[in-house]
């Protein structure tokens, strides 16, 4: 097993490198750099100039990459382009606001859907199955966004009950009723979000569980629907989903950059956009370089995770 | 794991989410009642601190704030709250800071500043000559990339900074140049006490404690949500009125319009639309729009529509009065510009050719030419919503000449950087400046060589004549030739100016002093010290 996981991480290390090659070379390919977008006629061509070189922006683009690969490896993440921040101190602080946010939301949304996807299987084409799926295809039609822009339209503008803006008000940083009224619309928006994917997957399991001929044995044998469900269907229904949970991983890095955005709340979101839309790159590089690990990561945690629940998998292993 | 196992987890999730939602029911309650009065909490403040001004802006100014480094508008505005300059020149004139006056030398090269002796910095220190003498020589240092190092360093030489006592500072320019004192203003002084033995004035540990001479002092920042300031009570301009202004970052502008409206900021810019959609007068809010000094404009490519006849053809099809009407709504969201300099401006003149819509004549003109059925490639940025328009527009009005126009969008920094190329593949596009006060520094956008000459023409009679209009310091003679740079540029058929649009603050009816705290550019307010709340 650990032989395993350790070849498994060897082989992520050059997915790693490949994917900042990638990135990089892309964020290069762009019709302009960060500097461009800072520039603006009152400089003249000189300031430029010197503030490219400044940057490392007049080297070409492979020493660029080897100095800014060798900044990663020696865990400084470099700075800001825009604002000079130093990134490795942003992230610090916004990663847990993030995860504050979509922690919460997925496993809401990842219990929820194994309950609703379990009665949406099980009762193939009834009412109930009609209603949960209809409910999650027009939820995973709507954008999170509209969702989200309602729900401040009517709690926070017409009502008044809620707070629009961010995490807390200020001056009332250590209120967690505070925190719960800014926490409770975006986490509504992103649980909604998460939801519909999940109802879809496991309802779509269930049915194929529910067709194996297992099941017909043991409706042959005269075993209660309950019996089925609970001791049989339900239990290989799950390991598919528990996969799902170390994919996840990622999530709480890049799992609410919208959602985020418009309620202003300080995480990862509203930061990665504005270093986009202004190519601030180092900040792009090491947001993606993360979140591709996580990723990895993520994928190497449910192999695991499927070893150690399913004994047939192991054995084969 | 075992089923069992799992099943007790799930139980354990399902509870805990219970108790979590149970857990915001209740505290949603006795919360909401005091919302009412709370709605307003950030707006009149709490009991403890006093009067707080919360202003929305749209990025994270960060807190490393440097004077030298700093060139981005947020960190710019959250500079203009700590730090104060020498003397602030805009449209309205020079506003004295930490300098009273100025005496200018008969040779017009010396520029001799007497600065007050009443500043201290917040750390107690007193403010002294020698600070100043500083911040000037990190400005003009190469190494240091300064925001300001072009006001400071030309071809002829490098402003020489000079400290004659404690309280006078002399500034030598290297060439007469007429724009000297705009060139010497807005730069912002930093410590020396503190900054001295910095080689990195970009990354270093006294950028997050800065020492300032402002009406305010940082306080708290927390990243990604807000930069909270305190008044600074030894302001040397009297104390500020509001005791706390917290600049509330809020990126998604839907969002904003919806804060602003419930009280939860009390100040934000928008646009024209935006406040339409808005119920200002409903939540005790106003607007107000003023001027940036801001050049929308139609370019058209000499390099690629080389007929001066074609080009000036072409202006004369357009009507910028239906755009603006269009994109602006209500006059008093904007100006209409003749030409380069914005209405406003004293150098800005309406003797000039006006391009007025004349299609008869415009066809004619194509005709003689012998350009008729031109094909026209227009670039405009597709994400702003007033150049989406603007670009419909050409293209409808282009169409009753006879002149079909091919919609280019893209994104706003890869046109403007496109533009740069003397070989780009447009005939025409949309752009926009704010400049400075003095003519001259428009010169960077239209002379033949410069490095912002998007038209790419070439026309060593304009270049002539901003060469004369620098270094003449009779303030007749120069309008003069300003006038006739006005007139050449417009005559060439490449520029054609479309608006000076105004931004529009909407803020809270509670505010007042906004005329004496005055609306300037970039900075939105040059002093917050006079802002004042019920």
């Amino acid at each position: 097993m650990a032989k395993y996981i350790l070849k498994r991480i060897l082989t992520a290390i050059p997915m790693i490198l490949i994917i900042t090659i990638i990135c990089f070379t892309l964020i290069h390919m762009a019709p302009y750099d960060a500097i461009d977008s800072m520039t603006n006629p009152k400089m003249s061509q000189e300031t430029i100039d010197l503030i490219r070189a400044k940057y490392g922006y007049d080297q070409p683009v492979y020493i660029q990459y080897i100095r800014w690969i060798q900044g990663m490896l020696g865990g400084n993440f470099g700075y800001s382009i825009v604002t000079h921040q130093n990134i490795a101190d942003d992230l610090v602080a916004r990663i847990p606001n993030t995860i504050k946010l979509v922690l919460p939301a997925y496993l809401t949304a990842y219990i929820l859907s194994i309950i609703l996807g379990l009665v949406a299987g099980s009762h193939k084409n009834k009412w109930q199955d009609k209603l949960i799926d209809g409910l999650a295809s027009i939820g995973i039609a709507t954008p999170t966004f509209w969702v989200a822009m309602l729900l401040i339209y009517f709690f926070g503008y017409k009502l008044k009950v809620l707070p629009i803006l961010g995490m807390h008000t200020i001056g009332l940083e250590s209120s967690f009723a505070d925190y719960m009224r800014h926490f409770i619309m975006p986490y509504i928006v992103l649980t909604l979000g998460f939801l519909p994917d999940s109802i879809r997957y496991v309802r779509s399991s269930t049915i194929t569980q529910y067709a194996e001929d297992y099941v017909m044995v043991q409706n042959a044998f005269g075993a209660s629907k309950k019996e089925i469900m609970f001791k049989h269907v339900c239990k290989n229904v799950l390991l598919p989903v528990i996969t799902k949970l170390g994919m996840a991983l990622p999530m709480l890095v890049t799992g609410a950059i919208i959602t985020e955005t418009i309620f202003g709340w300080p995480g990862i979101g509203p930061y990665f956009i504005k270093a986009i839309q202004s190519m601030d790159y180092p900040i792009v590089m090491a947001i993606l370089v993360l979140s591709s690990t996580l990723v990895i990561l993520g994928n190497l945690l449910s192999d695991i995770l499927y070893c150690v629940t399913d004994p047939r998998i192991r054995e084969m292993g | 794991m075992t089923f069992k196992k799992l099943k007790r987890t799930v139980a354990l999730f399902c509870v805990s989410a219970l108790a979590l939602s149970a857990l915001s029911g209740c505290s949603k309650d006795p919360t909401a009642e005091d919302t009412s009065g709370n709605a307003n909490a950030t707006a009149t403040g709490q009991s403890t601190s006093g009067k707080t001004f919360t202003y929305a802006i749209a990025g994270d100014p960060g807190n490393n704030v440097n004077v030298i480094t700093t060139s981005d508008r947020f960190g710019l505005m959250t500079i203009k709250m700590i730090y104060s300059p020498l003397l602030m020149y805009n449209a309205d004139g020079i506003n004295w800071f930490l300098a009273k006056d100025v005496e200018v030398s008969d040779d017009n090269l010396t520029y001799t500043f007497h600065l007050r002796d009443d500043v201290k910095w917040s750390d107690g220190q007193p403010f002294t000559a020698d600070d100043v003498v500083f911040t000037y020589e990190a400005m003009a240092d190469e190494k240091n990339g300064g925001w300001a190092y072009s006001q400071l360093v030309y071809d002829q030489g490098t402003v020489k900074v000079e400290k004659i006592d404690d309280y006078t500072v002399s500034m030598t320019m290297p060439f007469v140049n007429a724009s000297a004192l705009e060139m010497l203003s807005n730069i912002f002084i930093m410590p020396k006490h503190i900054y001295e033995n910095v080689t990195d004035f970009e990354n270093n540990e006294f950028n997050m404690n800065p020492v300032g001479t402002g009406p305010y002092v940082m306080s708290e920042y927390s990243a990604g949500s807000y930069v909270k300031f305190s008044k600074n009570d030894s302001y040397f301009l009297g104390t500020p009125d509001i005791d706390t202004i917290v600049f509330q970052i809020i990126e998604n502008s839907n969002t904003a319009m919806l804060a602003i409206q419930s009280g939860e900021v009390n100040a934000w810019i928008g646009t024209p639309s935006e406040v339409q959609q808005m119920k200002i007068e409903e939540n005790n809010l106003k607007t107000v729009a003023y001027s940036e000094g801001r050049v929308g404009y139609l370019m058209i490519n000499a390099n690629r529509i080389k007929d001066e006849k074609v080009r000036q053809a072409l202006l004369f099809a357009l009507n910028r009065d239906e755009m603006n009407q269009a994109c602006f709504l209500t006059a008093e969201n904007y100006e209409t510009p003749w030409s380069f300099i914005p209405p406003g401006n004293e150098y800005f003149t309406e003797n000039v050719e006006k391009y007025e819509q004349n299609i008869e004549k415009s066809k004619q003109m194509l005709k003689e030419a012998g350009a008729e059925n031109l094909k026209i490639k227009l670039g405009f940025a597709s994400s702003d919503p007033v150049q989406q328009k603007q670009a419909v527009m050409v293209q409808e009005q282009l169409q009753k000449v006879g002149v079909t126009v091919e919609l280019a969008g893209g994104d706003a920094t890869a046109l403007s950087n496109a533009m740069k190329d003397p070989n780009n593949e447009y005939d025409a596009y949309f752009g926009g400046y704010i400049m400075g006060i003095d003519p001259d520094t428009f010169s960077s956008l239209f002379e033949s060589t410069a490095a912002f000459n998007y038209m790419h023409y070439d026309y060593p009679e304009i270049d002539q004549l901003f060469k004369q209009g620098r270094t003449e310091t009779d303030p007749e003679k120069r309008k003069e030739i300003y006038t006739k740079v006005q007139q050449a540029i417009q005559n060439t058929g490449c520029f054609y100016p479309i608006t000076s649009n105004k931004r529009i603050l909407v803020i809270s009816n509670n505010v007042s002093g906004i005329e004496e705290a005055k609306l300037v550019p970039v900075y939105t307010f040059e002093d917050t010290s006079k802002l004042k709340m019920n």
